[in-house]
């Protein structure tokens, strides 16, 4: 049926590879209407190494989506230096190593499930990147009965599995997901957080490095039980005040939710999230 | 007597039924809401016939003023193939007026989408062109372009070129944002964008505009006509038989005018059903 090299797991992060993400003194300021700046990212500075999955969690406005949108090219920075693979992020959008994700699924409502998967692959088509065989990327995430069914007709879960496919369908090294599975009800939304981890961790490319993630969202259990390594931000302005690592092994199960290490990094996130700011900033500026 | 237009009347709103069901086949269920559509408003009409009929014969009223219904249908019948001849004309001076103005709004306003400069620069003019009286420029037309039907499509496209205009920009523009940012990642160009995105997004708003451009084309070609008088088409008759006094042929063409307007709308409610992915219920107002 496919042709394709058989899909292999793969998530260990490789220290020596290329990093997926570095940021050196990466700001982000907005000239407001009175001719003000308005800080939406202090100088920010950050390594993400090839197949980490990296979660930030951070209070609302806190500037994750600017930092994510910067990475992905899609807000140009003030100052500093984005590398996305050792090139600028319009390179990376150019060879297509990157699988963009949102809160809402954004799904063409004219397009079947299986056209809206297509959709990346369609695009400024350039064969820089093995194209997962559509049939098995819809298998995978359990849309196959649902291919021809138009957007509106399918769940908000299964409209976002959609969207996670569509995004894995270039098989990008990057996954850039800015909260996911906020629109989800609580049940779909745990069943869903494992089910990223699989997607994440398969590939069709065995010699590529492994696939990397940024994952923004504002549950530190989400966080927690899907990433190699937690950013916590702090209010606006914000910046990275914590970096904690998640050690728990993979493939993560439900289970893990309940151990004690578990526990105790959740518990390091909450507090890093509580950590009073910088008396420097005031909390209401700007 | 009266039998005879009902049956040109029912032949319209099959479409309609064709389209609910998108099946071509009409099964006797679906006949029962048709008649339940048509029948009430083809028994107002006869009703109001048979009221003049007899207001006209009892009380002896100048067939120079007010001719007899069954006189008018007489007629429509007896000369039936110069009000088809006729109405042909007009048809096309409508469809050919709609389709220069549709076309012509249709790429304006995939420009004026594109570029802020654009958009200052034409929709000004628009509004200016638009807020003009038609009929106040139709003596220029004609000595510009002639008795011909370079003047009567161009005032056709005239008078039906803005609600396109106004809704294709609102539909070019009508784009997800987080959709615009997944082309962006892939690197789609503005082609891309506009094909897969933008065009689609605008073919509701479209068949909004059409639905009311098609009865404004028709004004269009039979005001023309009027100024064309003698040059044919319905606006032609209308107006020679109005000089001649021959009230009962003005009314036979004007039946004709009806029934082409009601054939028009159709039209583009069956093609709505057909090619758009979202079906509008209520069209949007200029």
């Amino acid at each position: 049926m496919s042709q394709l090299p058989p899909l292999v797991i793969k998530h260990p992060i490789e220290p020596d590879a290329e990093p997926a993400i570095r940021l050196t003194d990466v700001r982000l300021t907005y000239v407001t209407k009175d001719g003000g700046a308005l800080e939406a990212l202090p100088p920010t500075s950050l390594t993400i190494r090839a197949g980490e999955f990296t979660a930030l969690v951070g209070p609302s406005g806190c500037g994750k989506t600017s930092l994510m949108r910067i990475v992905a090219g899609l807000t140009a920075a003030t100052a500093g230096d984005v590398q996305v693979f050792g090139q600028p992020p319009k390179q990376a959008q150019r060879h297509k190593q990157l699988g963009l994700v949102f809160q809402d699924a954004a799904l063409l409502a004219w397009r079947s499930v299986e056209d809206n998967v297509r959709l990346g692959l369609q695009l400024n088509p350039r064969q820089t990147h093995s194209s997962t065989e559509i049939d098995e990327l819809l298998e995978i995430v359990g849309l196959s009965a649902f291919r021809r069914y138009r957007p509106a007709e399918l769940s908000g879960g299964m409209q976002q599995r959609a969207a996670l496919a569509r995004a894995l369908a270039i098989d990008p090294p990057l996954l850039l997901l800015d909260e996911p599975f906020a629109a989800l009800d609580e049940i779909t939304r745990e069943q869903m957080r494992y089910e990223l981890e699989r997607l994440w961790s398969i590939s069709h490319n065995p010699t590529e490095p492994p696939r990397s993630a940024v994952f923004v969202t504002h549950s530190v259990t989400e966080a927690v039980a899907i990433a190699d390594r937690v950013l916590v931000m702090s209010p606006r302005p914000g910046r990275i005040i914590a970096d904690i690592p998640i050690t728990t092994p993979r493939p993560r199960r439900p289970e893990h939710e309940h151990s004690d290490r578990f526990m105790n990094d959740v518990a390091n996130v909450r507090s890093a999230l509580r950590a009073p700011t910088t008396p420097a900033v005031p909390l209401d500026a700007a | 007597m009266v039998s005879e237009p009902l049956r040109e009347v029912e032949s319209l709103p099959v479409g309609s039924v064709v389209a609910s069901s998108r099946r071509m086949a009409l099964s006797l269920p679906e006949l029962r809401p048709l008649l339940q559509w048509i029948a009430p408003p083809l028994v107002a009409l006869a009703l109001v016939a048979i009221a003049v009929e007899v207001w006209v014969r009892v009380g002896d009223v100048s067939i120079w003023l007010m001719p007899r219904p069954s006189m008018v249908l007489e007629n429509f019948f007896g000369e039936f193939g110069r009000y088809v001849s006729e109405g042909l004309r007009t048809l096309a001076v409508s469809l050919g007026g709609l389709a220069l103005g549709t076309l012509a709004a249709t790429l304006l306003a995939a420009g004026v989408a594109h570029s802020t400069l654009l958009e200052r620069a034409i929709l000004p003019v628009a509004i200016m062109v638009k807020v003009t009286p038609v009929v106040a420029v139709i003596p220029l037309l004609i000595v510009w372009l002639g008795y011909g039907w370079e003047p009567k499509i161009t005032i056709a496209a005239l008078i039906t070129y803005f609600p396109v205009l106004i809704n294709a920009i609102a539909g070019f523009r009508d784009v997800d944002p987080r959709m615009h940012d997944f082309f962006r990642s892939v690197d789609a160009s503005t082609w891309e964008i506009f094909r897969h995105l933008r065009w689609p997004a605008a073919v509701p708003f479209l068949f909004a505009a059409l639905k009311i451009s098609v009865t404004l084309s028709l004004i269009g070609a039979v005001v023309a006509e009027f100024f064309a008088a003698g040059q044919g088409g319905l606006g032609g008759v209308i107006w020679v038989e109005q000089n001649n006094l021959r009230l009962e042929k003005v009314f036979a063409a004007v039946l004709m005018l009806t029934l082409i307007g009601i054939t028009l709308s159709t039209a583009v409610v069956v093609a709505e059903r057909l090619f758009s992915w979202r079906i509008d219920q209520s069209a949007t107002s200029t």
